[in-house]
Protein backbone atom coordinates (compact mmCIF):
# COMPACT_ATOMS: atom_id res chain seq x y z
CA UNK A 1 0.00 0.00 0.00
CA UNK A 2 2.83 2.36 0.79
CA UNK A 3 4.83 3.76 -2.04
CA UNK A 4 8.29 4.76 -1.00
CA UNK A 5 10.24 7.73 -2.28
CA UNK A 6 12.17 7.12 -5.46
CA UNK A 7 14.83 9.59 -6.48
CA UNK A 8 14.21 11.15 -9.90
CA UNK A 9 13.96 14.27 -11.99
CA UNK A 10 10.33 14.38 -13.03
CA UNK A 11 8.30 17.59 -12.84
CA UNK A 12 6.67 16.13 -9.73
CA UNK A 13 10.08 15.69 -8.12
CA UNK A 14 10.97 19.29 -8.87
CA UNK A 15 7.87 20.74 -7.26
CA UNK A 16 8.34 21.82 -3.64
CA UNK A 17 6.66 19.52 -1.13
CA UNK A 18 4.08 22.00 0.16
CA UNK A 19 2.67 23.24 -3.18
CA UNK A 20 2.83 19.69 -4.53
CA UNK A 21 0.76 18.37 -1.63
CA UNK A 22 -1.80 21.14 -2.17
CA UNK A 23 -1.94 20.53 -5.91
CA UNK A 24 -2.39 16.79 -5.43
CA UNK A 25 -5.11 17.34 -2.85
CA UNK A 26 -6.94 19.56 -5.33
CA UNK A 27 -6.59 16.95 -8.10
CA UNK A 28 -7.70 14.12 -5.83
CA UNK A 29 -10.69 16.15 -4.64
CA UNK A 30 -11.54 16.97 -8.24
CA UNK A 31 -11.38 13.31 -9.20
CA UNK A 32 -13.59 12.27 -6.30
CA UNK A 33 -16.16 14.93 -7.19
CA UNK A 34 -16.47 13.80 -10.80
CA UNK A 35 -19.92 12.47 -11.67
CA UNK A 36 -20.45 8.72 -11.45
CA UNK A 37 -22.12 8.73 -14.81
CA UNK A 38 -20.16 8.51 -18.04
CA UNK A 39 -17.75 10.12 -18.82
CA UNK A 40 -16.81 10.81 -15.17
CA UNK A 41 -14.82 7.61 -14.56
CA UNK A 42 -13.07 7.88 -17.89
CA UNK A 43 -11.99 11.42 -17.04
CA UNK A 44 -10.74 10.20 -13.63
CA UNK A 45 -8.69 7.47 -15.27
CA UNK A 46 -7.38 9.91 -17.86
CA UNK A 47 -6.28 12.34 -15.14
CA UNK A 48 -4.44 9.55 -13.31
CA UNK A 49 -2.72 8.49 -16.52
CA UNK A 50 -1.91 12.11 -17.26
CA UNK A 51 -0.30 12.59 -13.85
CA UNK A 52 2.01 9.63 -14.43
CA UNK A 53 2.68 10.18 -18.12
CA UNK A 54 5.36 12.78 -17.51
CA UNK A 55 9.06 12.43 -18.25
CA UNK A 56 10.82 10.70 -15.36
CA UNK A 57 7.86 8.69 -14.04
CA UNK A 58 5.94 6.90 -16.79
CA UNK A 59 3.14 4.39 -17.09
CA UNK A 60 5.27 1.52 -15.83
CA UNK A 61 5.30 3.27 -12.46
CA UNK A 62 1.52 3.68 -12.68
CA UNK A 63 1.23 -0.06 -13.12
CA UNK A 64 3.47 -0.65 -10.10
CA UNK A 65 1.30 1.64 -7.99
CA UNK A 66 -1.89 -0.03 -9.19
CA UNK A 67 -0.45 -3.38 -8.19
CA UNK A 68 0.49 -1.90 -4.80
CA UNK A 69 -3.09 -0.75 -4.11
CA UNK A 70 -4.77 -3.81 -5.64
CA UNK A 71 -6.23 -4.89 -2.31
CA UNK A 72 -7.81 -1.54 -1.62
CA UNK A 73 -9.23 -1.54 -5.14
CA UNK A 74 -10.44 -5.12 -4.78
CA UNK A 75 -12.17 -4.44 -1.47
CA UNK A 76 -13.83 -1.30 -2.87
CA UNK A 77 -14.98 -3.15 -5.97
CA UNK A 78 -16.41 -6.05 -3.94
CA UNK A 79 -18.28 -3.76 -1.55
CA UNK A 80 -19.75 -1.63 -4.31
CA UNK A 81 -20.65 -4.65 -6.37
CA UNK A 82 -22.74 -6.03 -3.52
CA UNK A 83 -24.57 -2.81 -2.79
CA UNK A 84 -24.72 -0.95 -6.10
CA UNK A 85 -24.42 -3.46 -8.92
CA UNK A 86 -21.79 -3.76 -11.67
CA UNK A 87 -22.15 -0.42 -13.48
CA UNK A 88 -21.79 2.00 -10.56
CA UNK A 89 -19.26 -0.36 -8.93
CA UNK A 90 -16.94 -0.14 -11.93
CA UNK A 91 -17.35 3.63 -12.07
CA UNK A 92 -16.72 4.18 -8.35
CA UNK A 93 -13.81 1.76 -8.23
CA UNK A 94 -12.17 3.59 -11.11
CA UNK A 95 -12.50 6.89 -9.27
CA UNK A 96 -11.16 5.46 -6.00
CA UNK A 97 -8.27 3.77 -7.80
CA UNK A 98 -7.44 7.00 -9.63
CA UNK A 99 -7.52 8.98 -6.39
CA UNK A 100 -5.25 6.43 -4.66
CA UNK A 101 -2.57 6.35 -7.34
CA UNK A 102 -2.63 10.13 -7.71
CA UNK A 103 -2.13 10.66 -3.98
CA UNK A 104 0.69 8.08 -4.06
CA UNK A 105 2.63 10.55 -6.22
CA UNK A 106 3.34 12.65 -3.14
CA UNK A 107 5.23 9.96 -1.25
CA UNK A 108 6.74 8.65 -4.46
CA UNK A 109 8.35 11.92 -5.49
CA UNK A 110 9.04 13.64 -2.16
CA UNK A 111 11.77 12.65 0.31
CA UNK A 112 10.29 12.10 3.75
CA UNK A 113 12.54 14.78 5.22
CA UNK A 114 10.98 17.34 2.86
CA UNK A 115 7.50 16.00 3.64
CA UNK A 116 8.20 16.40 7.33
CA UNK A 117 9.33 20.00 6.84
CA UNK A 118 6.30 20.82 4.68
CA UNK A 119 3.98 19.18 7.16
CA UNK A 120 5.49 21.19 9.99
CA UNK A 121 4.97 24.40 8.05
CA UNK A 122 1.48 23.38 6.96
CA UNK A 123 0.43 22.71 10.54
CA UNK A 124 1.40 26.21 11.60
CA UNK A 125 -2.25 27.31 12.14
CA UNK A 126 -2.40 24.70 14.90
CA UNK A 127 0.00 26.80 16.98
CA UNK A 128 -2.97 28.88 18.14
CA UNK A 129 -4.52 25.77 19.61
CA UNK A 130 -1.39 25.03 21.59
CA UNK A 131 -0.56 22.00 19.45
CA UNK A 132 3.11 21.09 19.19
CA UNK A 133 3.24 20.72 15.41
CA UNK A 134 6.79 19.34 15.39
CA UNK A 135 5.51 16.45 17.44
CA UNK A 136 2.42 15.97 15.31
CA UNK A 137 4.44 15.91 12.09
CA UNK A 138 6.96 13.53 13.61
CA UNK A 139 4.22 11.28 14.93
CA UNK A 140 2.70 10.99 11.47
CA UNK A 141 6.02 10.24 9.81
CA UNK A 142 7.05 7.69 12.44
CA UNK A 143 3.68 5.98 12.11
CA UNK A 144 4.15 5.70 8.37
CA UNK A 145 7.66 4.32 8.63
CA UNK A 146 6.60 1.91 11.37
CA UNK A 147 4.01 0.20 9.19
CA UNK A 148 6.45 -2.12 7.42
CA UNK A 149 7.99 -3.02 10.78
CA UNK A 150 4.58 -3.83 12.25
CA UNK A 151 3.86 -6.01 9.24
CA UNK A 152 7.07 -7.91 9.88
CA UNK A 153 6.39 -8.21 13.61
CA UNK A 154 2.95 -9.62 12.81
CA UNK A 155 4.57 -12.12 10.49
CA UNK A 156 7.10 -13.11 13.17
CA UNK A 157 4.37 -13.62 15.76
CA UNK A 158 2.44 -15.86 13.40
CA UNK A 159 5.57 -17.85 12.58
CA UNK A 160 6.40 -18.32 16.24
CA UNK A 161 2.88 -19.53 16.92
CA UNK A 162 2.90 -21.89 13.98
CA UNK A 163 6.24 -23.27 15.17
CA UNK A 164 4.58 -24.10 18.47
CA UNK A 165 1.48 -25.53 16.85
CA UNK A 166 -0.94 -22.83 17.92
CA UNK A 167 -4.10 -22.72 15.82
CA UNK A 168 -4.54 -19.68 13.60
CA UNK A 169 -7.01 -17.10 14.82
CA UNK A 170 -7.25 -13.54 15.97
CA UNK A 171 -7.66 -14.43 19.61
CA UNK A 172 -4.28 -16.14 19.85
CA UNK A 173 -2.64 -13.54 17.67
CA UNK A 174 -3.81 -10.21 19.08
CA UNK A 175 -2.24 -10.37 22.53
CA UNK A 176 1.31 -11.40 21.61
CA UNK A 177 1.27 -9.01 18.66
CA UNK A 178 0.18 -6.15 20.88
CA UNK A 179 2.98 -6.95 23.29
CA UNK A 180 5.74 -7.01 20.67
CA UNK A 181 4.32 -3.94 18.96
CA UNK A 182 4.30 -1.99 22.23
CA UNK A 183 7.81 -3.19 23.06
CA UNK A 184 8.93 -1.99 19.67
CA UNK A 185 7.23 1.37 20.19
CA UNK A 186 8.98 1.64 23.55
CA UNK A 187 12.40 0.94 22.02
CA UNK A 188 11.69 3.37 19.21
CA UNK A 189 10.80 6.00 21.79
CA UNK A 190 14.21 5.50 23.39
CA UNK A 191 15.89 5.82 20.01
CA UNK A 192 14.00 9.05 19.34
CA UNK A 193 14.98 10.49 22.71
CA UNK A 194 18.59 9.45 22.22
CA UNK A 195 18.63 11.21 18.87
CA UNK A 196 17.60 14.50 20.36
CA UNK A 197 13.80 14.48 20.04
CA UNK A 198 12.39 15.90 23.23
CA UNK B 1 35.39 16.45 37.92
CA UNK B 2 35.20 12.95 36.51
CA UNK B 3 33.48 12.43 33.19
CA UNK B 4 30.99 9.97 34.71
CA UNK B 5 30.09 10.42 38.32
CA UNK B 6 27.49 8.43 40.24
CA UNK B 7 27.00 9.03 43.92
CA UNK B 8 24.79 6.68 45.95
CA UNK B 9 22.56 6.10 42.93
CA UNK B 10 19.60 3.76 43.31
CA UNK B 11 16.97 2.78 40.79
CA UNK B 12 13.86 0.86 41.69
CA UNK B 13 10.89 -0.33 39.68
CA UNK B 14 8.08 -0.65 42.16
CA UNK B 15 9.43 -2.87 44.89
CA UNK B 16 12.35 -4.19 42.88
CA UNK B 17 15.66 -2.47 43.45
CA UNK B 18 17.57 -2.65 40.18
CA UNK B 19 20.57 -0.53 41.16
CA UNK B 20 21.54 -0.19 44.80
CA UNK B 21 23.69 2.69 46.10
CA UNK B 22 26.02 2.73 43.15
CA UNK B 23 28.94 5.07 43.63
CA UNK B 24 31.70 5.44 41.09
CA UNK B 25 33.84 7.99 39.26
CA UNK B 26 34.90 6.95 35.79
CA UNK B 27 37.48 8.77 33.70
CA UNK B 28 38.87 6.32 31.18
CA UNK B 29 38.12 7.08 27.53
CA UNK B 30 36.64 3.64 26.86
CA UNK B 31 34.71 1.86 29.59
CA UNK B 32 33.13 -1.60 29.40
CA UNK B 33 30.23 -2.71 31.60
CA UNK B 34 29.94 -6.46 32.19
CA UNK B 35 27.77 -8.70 34.34
CA UNK B 36 25.14 -11.40 34.22
CA UNK B 37 21.73 -11.10 32.55
CA UNK B 38 19.49 -8.93 34.67
CA UNK B 39 22.32 -7.59 36.83
CA UNK B 40 21.54 -3.98 35.94
CA UNK B 41 23.95 -3.12 33.13
CA UNK B 42 21.37 -1.63 30.80
CA UNK B 43 19.86 0.33 33.64
CA UNK B 44 23.32 1.69 34.46
CA UNK B 45 23.79 2.72 30.82
CA UNK B 46 20.33 4.31 30.66
CA UNK B 47 21.03 6.31 33.82
CA UNK B 48 24.20 7.68 32.27
CA UNK B 49 22.37 8.39 28.99
CA UNK B 50 19.56 10.15 30.80
CA UNK B 51 16.85 7.77 29.58
CA UNK B 52 16.06 6.48 33.06
CA UNK B 53 16.01 8.83 36.02
CA UNK B 54 17.72 7.77 39.22
CA UNK B 55 15.27 7.12 42.03
CA UNK B 56 17.87 8.39 44.47
CA UNK B 57 21.39 9.79 44.34
CA UNK B 58 23.43 12.13 42.19
CA UNK B 59 24.45 11.62 38.57
CA UNK B 60 26.88 13.80 36.60
CA UNK B 61 27.69 13.04 32.99
CA UNK B 62 30.33 15.27 31.40
CA UNK B 63 29.58 17.65 34.25
CA UNK B 64 25.84 17.73 33.44
CA UNK B 65 22.91 16.59 35.51
CA UNK B 66 20.76 14.40 33.21
CA UNK B 67 17.62 15.38 35.10
CA UNK B 68 18.17 19.13 34.74
CA UNK B 69 20.32 19.57 31.62
CA UNK B 70 18.56 16.97 29.47
CA UNK B 71 18.70 19.03 26.29
CA UNK B 72 22.40 19.80 26.64
CA UNK B 73 23.17 16.20 27.53
CA UNK B 74 21.33 15.03 24.39
CA UNK B 75 23.55 17.19 22.25
CA UNK B 76 26.73 15.62 23.64
CA UNK B 77 25.74 12.02 24.28
CA UNK B 78 24.66 9.50 21.63
CA UNK B 79 23.25 6.03 22.27
CA UNK B 80 23.22 2.82 20.28
CA UNK B 81 21.05 -0.16 21.23
CA UNK B 82 21.07 -3.86 20.32
CA UNK B 83 17.97 -4.14 18.18
CA UNK B 84 18.82 -2.69 14.78
CA UNK B 85 15.14 -2.47 13.76
CA UNK B 86 14.03 -0.29 16.63
CA UNK B 87 16.57 2.42 15.84
CA UNK B 88 15.46 3.28 12.34
CA UNK B 89 13.22 6.30 12.22
CA UNK B 90 13.19 7.53 8.64
CA UNK B 91 12.54 5.40 5.55
CA UNK B 92 15.79 5.80 3.65
CA UNK B 93 19.39 5.45 4.83
CA UNK B 94 20.46 9.04 4.14
CA UNK B 95 17.29 10.49 5.64
CA UNK B 96 17.67 8.43 8.75
CA UNK B 97 21.19 9.77 9.29
CA UNK B 98 20.02 13.31 8.55
CA UNK B 99 17.27 12.89 11.15
CA UNK B 100 19.92 12.98 13.88
CA UNK B 101 20.72 16.57 12.93
CA UNK B 102 17.12 17.80 12.61
CA UNK B 103 16.96 19.69 15.86
CA UNK B 104 20.52 21.05 15.55
CA UNK B 105 20.80 24.66 14.49
CA UNK B 106 23.34 24.09 11.76
CA UNK B 107 23.25 25.59 8.26
CA UNK B 108 21.61 23.24 5.77
CA UNK B 109 24.79 22.91 3.73
CA UNK B 110 26.79 21.95 6.83
CA UNK B 111 24.21 19.31 7.73
CA UNK B 112 24.40 17.87 4.25
CA UNK B 113 28.18 17.80 4.39
CA UNK B 114 28.17 16.03 7.74
CA UNK B 115 25.66 13.43 6.59
CA UNK B 116 27.68 12.71 3.48
CA UNK B 117 30.91 12.39 5.47
CA UNK B 118 29.27 10.08 8.02
CA UNK B 119 27.76 7.86 5.32
CA UNK B 120 31.20 7.52 3.76
CA UNK B 121 32.87 6.79 7.06
CA UNK B 122 30.48 3.91 7.75
CA UNK B 123 30.56 2.62 4.20
CA UNK B 124 26.91 3.45 3.58
CA UNK B 125 27.38 6.01 0.82
CA UNK B 126 26.62 3.41 -1.84
CA UNK B 127 23.20 2.66 -0.36
CA UNK B 128 22.23 6.16 0.74
CA UNK B 129 18.85 6.09 -1.02
CA UNK B 130 17.93 2.51 -0.17
CA UNK B 131 15.03 1.71 2.13
CA UNK B 132 16.51 1.50 5.62
CA UNK B 133 14.12 -1.23 6.74
CA UNK B 134 15.25 -3.52 3.92
CA UNK B 135 18.92 -3.54 4.94
CA UNK B 136 20.58 -6.52 6.58
CA UNK B 137 20.93 -6.52 10.35
CA UNK B 138 24.61 -5.62 10.08
CA UNK B 139 23.94 -2.75 7.72
CA UNK B 140 21.15 -1.50 9.98
CA UNK B 141 23.47 -1.46 12.96
CA UNK B 142 26.11 0.43 10.97
CA UNK B 143 23.32 2.86 10.09
CA UNK B 144 22.48 3.23 13.79
CA UNK B 145 26.14 3.97 14.52
CA UNK B 146 26.23 6.43 11.65
CA UNK B 147 23.15 8.18 13.05
CA UNK B 148 24.90 8.39 16.43
CA UNK B 149 28.30 9.56 15.19
CA UNK B 150 26.96 12.15 12.75
CA UNK B 151 26.13 14.26 15.80
CA UNK B 152 29.82 14.26 16.75
CA UNK B 153 29.06 13.22 20.33
CA UNK B 154 31.53 13.49 23.18
CA UNK B 155 30.23 10.26 24.69
CA UNK B 156 28.79 7.23 22.92
CA UNK B 157 26.80 4.75 24.99
CA UNK B 158 26.35 1.37 23.34
CA UNK B 159 24.21 -1.35 24.92
CA UNK B 160 25.22 -4.71 23.44
CA UNK B 161 25.53 -3.22 19.97
CA UNK B 162 26.74 -6.49 18.45
CA UNK B 163 24.16 -8.81 20.01
CA UNK B 164 22.40 -9.53 16.70
CA UNK B 165 25.40 -9.45 14.39
CA UNK B 166 27.63 -12.03 12.72
CA UNK B 167 31.34 -12.01 13.51
CA UNK B 168 32.36 -9.80 10.60
CA UNK B 169 29.72 -7.15 11.21
CA UNK B 170 30.41 -7.29 14.94
CA UNK B 171 34.07 -6.56 14.17
CA UNK B 172 33.10 -3.63 11.97
CA UNK B 173 30.84 -2.15 14.64
CA UNK B 174 33.36 -2.53 17.46
CA UNK B 175 36.05 -1.18 15.15
CA UNK B 176 34.09 2.05 14.84
CA UNK B 177 33.25 2.20 18.53
CA UNK B 178 36.76 1.52 19.81
CA UNK B 179 38.59 3.10 16.90
CA UNK B 180 40.33 6.40 16.70
CA UNK B 181 38.32 9.43 17.61
CA UNK B 182 37.84 11.91 20.35
CA UNK B 183 34.65 10.36 21.69
CA UNK B 184 34.40 8.56 25.00
CA UNK B 185 32.69 5.17 25.03
CA UNK B 186 30.51 3.36 27.55
CA UNK B 187 30.03 -0.14 26.20
CA UNK B 188 27.72 -2.74 27.74
CA UNK B 189 28.79 -6.16 26.50
CA UNK B 190 28.79 -9.89 27.15
CA UNK B 191 31.87 -10.25 24.94
CA UNK B 192 34.70 -10.44 27.45
CA UNK B 193 37.45 -10.17 24.82
CA UNK B 194 35.86 -6.94 23.77
CA UNK B 195 35.68 -5.73 27.37
CA UNK B 196 39.41 -6.40 27.71
CA UNK B 197 40.08 -4.01 24.84
CA UNK B 198 38.56 -1.12 26.80
CA UNK B 199 40.59 1.05 29.16
CA UNK B 200 38.46 0.35 32.20
CA UNK B 201 35.87 -2.28 33.15
CA UNK B 202 32.90 -2.12 35.50
CA UNK B 203 31.52 -5.44 36.75
CA UNK B 204 27.95 -5.16 37.96
CA UNK B 205 26.37 -7.87 40.08
CA UNK B 206 22.84 -7.75 41.53
CA UNK B 207 22.57 -4.02 41.04
CA UNK B 208 25.83 -3.11 42.72
CA UNK B 209 29.36 -2.65 41.47
CA UNK B 210 31.26 -5.83 42.26
CA UNK B 211 34.55 -4.72 40.77
CA UNK B 212 35.93 -1.80 38.85
CA UNK B 213 39.34 -1.06 37.35
CA UNK B 214 41.81 -2.41 34.82
CA UNK B 215 40.28 -4.86 32.34
CA UNK B 216 42.35 -7.97 33.10
CA UNK B 217 41.66 -8.34 36.84
CA UNK B 218 38.01 -7.26 36.61
CA UNK B 219 37.23 -9.65 33.75
CA UNK B 220 39.04 -12.38 35.69
CA UNK B 221 36.88 -11.67 38.74
CA UNK B 222 33.74 -11.94 36.60
CA UNK B 223 34.93 -15.21 35.01
CA UNK B 224 35.63 -16.61 38.47
CA UNK B 225 32.12 -15.62 39.51
CA UNK B 226 30.62 -17.31 36.44
CA UNK B 227 32.59 -20.49 37.13
CA UNK B 228 31.01 -21.09 40.52
N1 LIG C 1 11.16 -0.74 32.96
C1 LIG C 1 11.34 -1.72 33.86
N2 LIG C 1 10.33 -2.11 34.66
C2 LIG C 1 10.51 -3.09 35.56
N3 LIG C 1 11.65 -3.76 35.75
C3 LIG C 1 12.68 -3.43 34.97
C4 LIG C 1 12.60 -2.39 33.99
N4 LIG C 1 13.79 -2.29 33.37
C5 LIG C 1 14.58 -3.21 33.94
N5 LIG C 1 13.94 -3.90 34.89
C6 LIG C 1 14.51 -4.98 35.72
O1 LIG C 1 15.75 -4.56 36.19
C7 LIG C 1 16.68 -5.62 36.24
C8 LIG C 1 17.93 -5.23 35.54
O2 LIG C 1 17.64 -5.02 34.18
P1 LIG C 1 18.75 -4.58 33.14
O3 LIG C 1 18.06 -4.50 31.83
O4 LIG C 1 19.44 -3.38 33.61
O5 LIG C 1 19.74 -5.82 33.14
P2 LIG C 1 20.97 -6.15 32.20
O6 LIG C 1 22.18 -6.32 33.05
O7 LIG C 1 21.06 -5.17 31.11
O8 LIG C 1 20.56 -7.56 31.62
P3 LIG C 1 20.85 -8.20 30.18
O9 LIG C 1 22.26 -8.70 30.19
O10 LIG C 1 19.89 -9.34 30.12
O11 LIG C 1 20.58 -7.16 29.16
C9 LIG C 1 15.97 -6.81 35.63
O12 LIG C 1 15.56 -7.65 36.67
C10 LIG C 1 14.79 -6.23 34.93
O13 LIG C 1 13.72 -7.12 34.94
MG1 LIG D 1 20.72 -5.24 29.04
Amino acid sequence: MLSLYRAGYSPWHRLAAGPKALLLIVIVLGVSLLPVSWPGPAVAAAIAVGCYAVPGIGLRELRRQLVAVRWAIGVTAAGQLVFLGPGPAAANTTRVGAALVISALLALTTPVGALLDALERGLKPLDHLGVDRQRVALLLIVTITMLPVLARLAHDVREAQRARGAPPGLRHFAMPFLVVALKHADALGDALTARGVR
Amino acid sequence: MSALLLDEVSVRWGDVVVLRDVTCALDARTIAVIGENGSGKSTFARIVGGLTPATRGTVRVLGLDPARDAARLRRRVAMVFSNPDAQIIMPTVAEDVAFSLRSDKLPREEKRRRVRAALERFGLDGIADRSAHDLSGGQKQLLALCGAFVREPDLVIADEPTAYLDARNARRVTGHLLGKGSHRLLLVTHDLDLAKRCDQVVFIQDGTIAAIGDPAPVVAAYEAHLAC
